[in-house]
């Protein structure tokens, strides 16, 4: 393979780490809070708000019912108004981004549900706010399940991303379609793949080990 | 200490609404040991719970020290839960923190410094035994233990009420008697109130002072431990306290009829229960010296309740009607419970 190839794989790579991590985090800071409102508003729980829950809901279960190569193309004037351009890796973090935080969302109130509700109900009979609840009892409790969701979340947005090339977004995915796909470069081919793989174990066995160091059940 | 006055709480269904408290009104005076026994759905937990307001009644008052806490707004409410301190039947103990920091977590919804937390949880975990289980988690414990934790951190605000939700429901009859041996203990060292729910007689039997059985959402009986175990007066009670004292009619005499009039040629089946210092006398022993009678004792069982010796005997008394007559008339002169539990024909005895 010549020398250009491996500046090529690299680029990508870092392309695809790039994208990924952004939109990861940035989605985490969006989904985060919405997870909790999505918990903490139905029925029953400590901030019971049923309205707020259901449209919530309901735009949480909009955007994820969008197929992830239509959203891309259907918010590019959005893009183009947050990233200042609407082809590029700076680009493609916006709708992924926008993909993964409704994920987000979901993973992190089906973790928050799961903490048994006795330890709420102790909790506010020791007097503690709705606010001490969340920051004290359901994200400490959730923590090792909600990093194995998170985990998750990582895990589809870099397969997410490989569609990111259909915007000029760049990265591993883009990079098998135009060389190994479209100039018949089966190495190129077999090597993203193996990278993409590769890199999708890392971040699984990362996400393992930290939720069960931090699972105390 | 504890006041509450006509509480109901009704919850909306969709097939109409379900009444789980129906009119209770329950005083608890300061320092006592308050048990509600009732069987499952009977409404104990929604009582409980509205003790602190975890349910809130839907008409009532809830007055607790002084304070009516079914007035409160939310933020003072959370003030005055933090001196109602309470106990789980599953624990419920933050898995992600050690017993340590389980216990000083309600000092630091408290915002307390780390140094005065230290001061406040470590006698607790000595007055509960697990100063040395301070660095564990809750999934290393044992029920008991975990148990131990929760009333530590039920202590850690120095509540003046202690509220046990089915405390020892999940524990072995053995660790239920050491945490009830702490909890009495609490109560004397601290003057805690401690109201209590269980469907355990048993629970009710080894600690309480007062008692009151709950069914269909409302008080059925209500009185002193001794009042309560020596003379029921509901079905629900008797049937309680049968799980843990034999009221039955001994099996020997099941197939027998009885005759609640005196027949000639019966015997009678008398049930005596005897309280205190007069479970000490000798009345048997001067009856058949007075009267010419023949005792049987078919049944008898002596137990204490709360310091107090306290016996039931099932006797059959044999010889001429008239001297069984002037026997019953002796006994009721003395200070014991009778049950004339019927006349039995003698032919249907062996003995007399």
């Amino acid at each position: 393979m010549s020398q250009d190839m491996l500046v090529l794989l690299a680029e990508s790579l870092w392309e695809t780490i790039y994208m990924v991590s952004v939109s990861a985090f940035i989605a985490s800071i969006i989904g985060l809070p919405m997870g909790i409102i999505l918990t903490t508003t139905a029925k029953g729980h400590i901030l019971e708000q049923p309205w707020i829950n259901k449209v919530l809901g309901a735009v949480v279960n909009a955007t994820r019912s969008t197929p992830f190569i239509i959203l891309m193309v259907a918010i590019i004037p959005l893009t183009r108004l947050i990233a200042g351009t609407s082809i590029g890796t700076n680009a493609a973090i916006v709708p992924l981004t926008i993909a993964a935080a409704p994920f987000i969302a979901r993973i992190v109130e089906s973790s928050l549900k799961e903490v048994d509700t006795g330890v709420v109900e102790a909790a506010q009979a020791m007097g503690a706010s709705p606010l001490q609840i969340i920051t004290k009892v359901l994200l400490p409790e959730a923590l090792p399940s909600i990093i194995l969701g998170l985990t998750l979340a990582i895990i589809s947005l870099i397969g997410f991303s490989a569609m990111a090339g259909a915007i000029g977004g760049g990265g591993l995915g883009d990079l098998a379609i135009r060389y190994g796909y479209q100039r018949f470069r089966a190495d190129i081919m077999l090597i993203t793949v193996i990278i993409l793989i590769v890199q999708v174990q890392v971040v699984q066995s990362c996400g393992d080990y930290f939720s069960r160091k931090l699972n105390k059940k | 200490m504890i006041d509450l006055q006509n509480i109901h709480k009704i919850y909306p269904t969709t097939n109409g609404s379900l009444v789980a408290l129906n009119g209770i009104n329950l005083r608890i005076k300061r320092g006592e040991i308050f048990g509600v026994i009732g069987k499952s759905g009977a409404g104990k937990s929604t009582l409980i719970r509205c003790i602190n307001m975890l349910e809130r009644p839907t008409e009532g008052t809830v007055v607790v020290d002084n304070e009516d806490i079914t007035a409160m707004p939310e933020k003072e409410l959370r003030q005055a839960r933090k001196k109602i301190g309470m106990i789980f039947q599953h624990f419920n103990l933050l898995s992600s923190r050690t017993v340590y920091d389980n216990v000083a977590f309600p000092l630091e919804l408290q915002g307390m410094s780390p140094a005065q937390i230290k001061d406040t949880v470590m006698p607790l975990l000595e007055l509960v035994g697990l100063e040395t289980k301070k660095d564990q988690f809750p999934s290393q414990l044992s029920g008991g233990q975990k148990q131990r934790v929760g009333i530590a951190r039920a202590l850690a605000n120095k509540p003046k009420v202690l509220l046990c939700d089915e405390a020892t429901s999940a524990l072995d009859p053995q660790t239920t008697k050491s945490i009830l041996s702490l909890l009495k203990s609490i109560n004397t060292k601290f003057q805690l109130t401690i109201v209590l729910i269980t469907h355990e007689m048993h629970v009710i039997k080894e600690i309480c002072d007062q008692v009151a059985v709950i069914e269909g959402g409302e008080i059925v009986e209500q009185g002193s431990i001794l009042q309560t175990f020596t003379k029921p007066q509901s079905n629900t009670t008797r049937e309680f306290v049968s799980t843990i004292m034999n009221h039955d009619i001994p099996a020997v005499l099941a197939e027998h009829d009885f005759s609640k009039q005196p027949q000639p040629d019966s015997n009678l089946i008398l049930r005596l229960s005897f309280i205190g210092h007069s479970a000490e006398e000798p009345i048997i022993a001067s009856m058949i010296r007075h009267f010419n009678v023949v005792p049987n004792i078919l049944f008898g069982n002596i137990d204490q309740i709360q310091n107090t010796p306290y016996g039931t005997l099932v006797i059959e008394l044999a010889g001429e009607q008239q001297s069984i007559q002037n026997a019953l008339n002796y006994l009721r002169s003395k200070e014991l419970g009778i049950e004339v539990i019927g006349y039995v024909s003698r032919h249907a005895r062996a003995i007399g």
